[in-house]
């Protein structure tokens, strides 16, 4: 009962933020919002169960396309196309993993590299269907019962969104399934003699992560109101790899400050050198492996991701 | 110690090996095992280096496949099922070197150890149904008395990579019995400890047996193995060249014959003023 | 006819391209375990080192592709040293130096474009636009020698894995460190070598390449992706499979383009649909020259 009134508070005091901000920081704010949602669920996949996946962006974009796609051109309500595209992404989520994390070493960064390269040719050549290079536009969220979704409203969507990621993972962390994830991360061997099903439990952890990341995605849709190919590309990967790895691998508290730095450090640092953030990132990013593997919430806390 | 009951009259065995052998290419690592290991009793299987006991070990935990032969357990085969399998039908193992879970804390890893009887729905995990968190809350106090019966219990918040060695080895022995196991297979674990961790370890598996678990032994130690083991299969090259009580063993021609050369030879003479 | 022989030649010359990347990636691998997806920009860098050497300082083509290899070499090295020795000396999983080379990755394109900005940056041909026709045989210069240097790197590859002590410590360390540190292999020295070389070998990859392309801070994840699908392809377990992997990989790339009617864009599709059958369907290559150490 007490963790419901905390996450009701936590809620409204986000929520309540968004009515407080123009439009430039509204713009920010969600986007933050969006970011600390994918970093939380690349956490736990990447952090906890120890995969490395480059295609956590790519099933954000699936979700975003799949939603603007099924709503605008089939023509399904909304709530039918959000099933239709948590199917989607449970599909090729299981086509993905089944093969790909049934042995170990690298093989599931190599097949989610190609994953999330192909899925960029498919959006450049995709017609009309896609919209090409340019992408999907000029599209609204439909009203739901009666209801017009924009402005701060849309941003309390975001904050539930956010909220409700952090909420299944940490419940997912907290549990023997977290647990099993955690061993099979450290342990693959000792794991299943512990009778964790290694090659189960992976394929769980991916696509469960991998639909928490499309659903954001299908809230992200609706930001912009445009989706296009670069969004979803290998350096937004590869950003939410930095975000997590220097935020504290394994910590969901990592993850949100993980992600708040690097998406928040590009408008400090534009004055100082233009476009080059990226540079920083890298340095910082080899820096915290090479010097404070726990990332930034290891200065703080002593033991980070050991459950409480 | 010794003389306790002969555990052959205690009815159907909880596993049964028969004709167990494993190949690998042209050399024959196990050669047509039999043996049985009844509840509550503490089997010990010894030989020289290369003799097959790591091999038959790993045949029994799953994580080698037999080329022929069966192992049943209390009836039923389970032999070529994988590791996660036999765990799930209550064998659990330990590890010649430790290998607990870094970054984790003592009681997360014994609760590791009761994986099979926590798994339940992800659905009600991310609910947050109430069944859950009693379960959760339930295990937790499990872990904390087994815990407390290896002598743990005041560490047990502690990350694993604080332990020593020898604490270690009794971490890996309440993680085996979390899972509520029927067999525990433990490999080599007096191997690297301190006279008095041995004899805490030792009494930690008679304790073990005494609550009506198989346990299956791998030791080097002799005198050790000798003293806790109720009866004693001697592998060399492969095959059983001896079974017994560990006071037949120790006065077997043919094990002494094995050993010859090796200096284990005098660790079994030393044994025998045990 | 003629045509066809083209094509095969053309896409022989892509394929070695793809298989010095390929090769980089494994003599990387093989001792360390390590899958470096930094070999793409150690050619980017390469790259730009060659447009330096030859365009703007227009040294001749030997010597300027000798200085480039050998900074490259000692780029690989340096590599080693920032990202890879601090982890392995302190016992990391392996899965923390390759994070590292992703950083590392990071850093080099960042660093050439801070340098060099975005526009690409011509490389000249190094024996001109000139073809050979020869009866049906027809094809570049640029191809020709593509081909003749790739063949004189894998014979040299393959003598020196199959053939000499040094190469075989190599393929010892891989399958057993501790083994390997026993027999007196100096660990950290195979371990530098194996980094030296493969950032030789993606330079070299990078400077036949970009005669055709120019330079751009951008082409090192394709040139990544390019060299681990041909590894997967041609498995892992011998030297000549880069190479074997390599030419299928530039051969289906160049007949779909040709001969399959789909759009030019989805070609780019192919290789990486070719990358997830092979990770199906031949899933033992790269496991088997991974190390013990997990």
């Amino acid at each position: 009962m007490k963790t419901v009134v905390q996450a009701a508070l936590v809620i409204v005091v986000l929520s309540a933020i968004g009515f407080l901000l123009g439009p430039w920081q509204t713009d920010i704010y969600r986007k933050l919002l969006l970011w600390i949602a994918l970093a939380l669920s690349y956490n736990f996949l990447f952090g906890v169960a120890g995969q490395v996946a480059f295609s956590h962006f790519t099933f954000y974009g699936i979700g975003a396309y799949a939603i603007v796609i099924l709503v605008t051109q089939v023509g399904m309500p909304l709530p039918l196309a959000a099933l239709a595209g948590v199917a989607l992404c449970v599909v090729l989520a299981l086509a993905v993993a089944i093969p790909a994390t049934r042995l170990d070493g690298f093989y599931l960064a190599l097949a989610t590299l190609a994953l999330a390269q192909l899925f960029i040719v498919f959006l450049n050549e995709g017609g009309a269907v896609t919209g090409g290079t340019g992408g999907l536009a000029s599209y609204r969220l439909p009203d739901i019962a009666g209801v017009t979704l924009s402005g701060p409203r849309y941003t309390v969507v975001i904050v539930l969104l956010t909220t409700l990621t952090w909420g299944v993972i940490s419940r997912l962390d907290r549990s023997w399934f977290g647990r099993a994830c955690r061993a099979i991360r450290d342990n693959p061997q000792a794991a299943a003699a512990m009778g964790i099903d290694v090659a189960r439990t992976r394929v769980i952890a991916f696509t469960l992560t991998s639909v928490l990341a499309g659903i954001a995605g299908m809230v992200y849709a609706f930001v912009d109101n445009t989706v296009n190919p670069p969004i979803f590309g290998l350096e937004n990967a590869f950003l939410l790899l930095f975000m997590v790895i220097i935020g504290g691998s394994g910590s969901q508290f990592g993850a949100v400050i993980g992600a708040t730095v690097l998406y928040l450090l590009p408008f400090v640092l534009a004055p100082l050198i233009g476009h080059h953030h990226a540079l920083v990132f890298g340095v910082v990013m080899l820096a915290v492996i090479l010097v404070q593997p726990r990332g930034l919430v290891g200065l703080v806390k002593s033991r980070p991701g050991a459950g409480q | 110690m010794s003389g306790q009951t002969t555990p052959q009259d205690r009815g159907q065995p909880l596993l049964t090996v028969r004709a167990l052998t494993r190949r690998f290419g042209g050399l024959v690592a196990v050669s047509g095992l039999d043996f049985d290991l009844h509840a509550g009793e503490i089997l010990g299987l010894i030989g020289p280096n290369g003799a097959g006991k790591s091999t038959t070990f790993n045949m029994i935990a799953g994580t080698l496949t037999p080329t022929t032969g069966d192992i049943h357990l209390a009836g039923r085969p389970v032999g070529g099922l994988p590791p996660h399998e036999m765990a799930a039908r209550g064998v659990m193992r330990t590890f010649q070197h430790n290998n607990l879970f870094a970054g984790m804390s003592l009681r997360e890893n014994v609760m590791i150890g009761m994986h099979v009887g926590l798994a339940s729905s992800l659905l009600g995990v991310i609910t947050g149904r109430a069944a859950v968190r009693e379960s959760e809350g339930a295990a937790r106090r499990r872990a904390d008395e087994l815990l407390d019966f290896v002598g743990l219990a005041d560490v047990r918040e502690h990350d694993v990579t604080t332990l020593s060695f020898g604490q270690g080895r009794l971490l890996e022995a309440a993680r085996a019995l979390a899972g509520e196991p029927r067999l525990i297979l433990f490999d080599e674990p007096a191997a690297g400890l301190a006279p008095a961790e041995c004899d805490r370890l030792g009494r930690i598996l008679q304790q073990i047996a005494a609550r009506g678990i198989g346990v299956l032994l791998i030791e080097h130690d002799m005198r050790f193995l000798l003293e806790l083991a109720h009866r004693v299969v001697v592998l060399d090259h492969g095959e059983r060249i001896a079974t017994g009580t560990p006071e037949e063993i120790r006065h077997d021609r043919s094990v002494i014959a094995a050993y010859l050369g090796s200096s284990a030879r005098t660790t079994a003479a030393g044994g025998t003023d045990a | 006819m003629q045509d066809l022989i083209e094509i095969l030649i053309s896409a022989t010359a892509g394929g070695c391209i793809y298989a010095l990347l390929a090769l980089a990636y494994l003599v990387v691998l093989r001792p360390t375990g390590v899958i470096n997806f930094a070999v793409g920009d150690w050619g980017t860098v390469a790259a730009f080192g060659g447009f330096l050497a030859l365009s703007e300082a227009a040294l001749p083509w030997p010597v300027g592709m000798a200085v480039v290899v050998i900074a490259a070499a000692g780029l690989g090295w340096l590599t080693e040293r920032i990202a890879v020795r601090p982890l392995v000396e302190r016992g990391a999983p392996v899965l923390a130096p390759i994070l590292a080379l992703l950083g590392m990755l990071v850093i080099f394109r960042e660093a050439v474009s801070l340098g060099f900005g975005p526009d690409p940056r011509p490389i000249p041909q190094p024996f001109g636009y000139g073809r050979i026709e020869w009866g049906l045989l027809a094809a570049s210069y640029q191809s020709v020698f593509i081909i003749a240097v790739t063949s004189a790197v894998f014979v040299g590859a393959w003598y020196f894995f199959e053939r000499t002590l040094a190469g075989r410590s190599f393929e010892a360390v891989a399958l057993d460190r501790r083994a390997a540190a026993l027999m007196g292999i100096n660990l950290a020295r195979v371990t530098s070598c194996a980094f030296a070389a493969g950032s030789a070998l993606a330079a070299l990859a990078a400077l036949l390449l970009v005669p055709n392309t120019s330079a751009h801070y951008l082409m090192g994840i394709p040139l990544a992706i390019q060299g681990f699908t041909a590894l997967v392809i041609g498995g892992v377990g011998r030297t000549e499979g880069a190479l074997v992997g390599g030419l299928i990989l530039a051969l289906v790339e160049q007949l779909t383009m040709r001969y399959v009617p789909i759009a030019p864009g989805l070609v780019q599709g192919v290789p990486l649909l070719l990358l997830i059958v092979f990770l199906l369907v031949r899933p033992t290559g790269l496991l088997a020259a991974r190390g013990g150490s997990a």
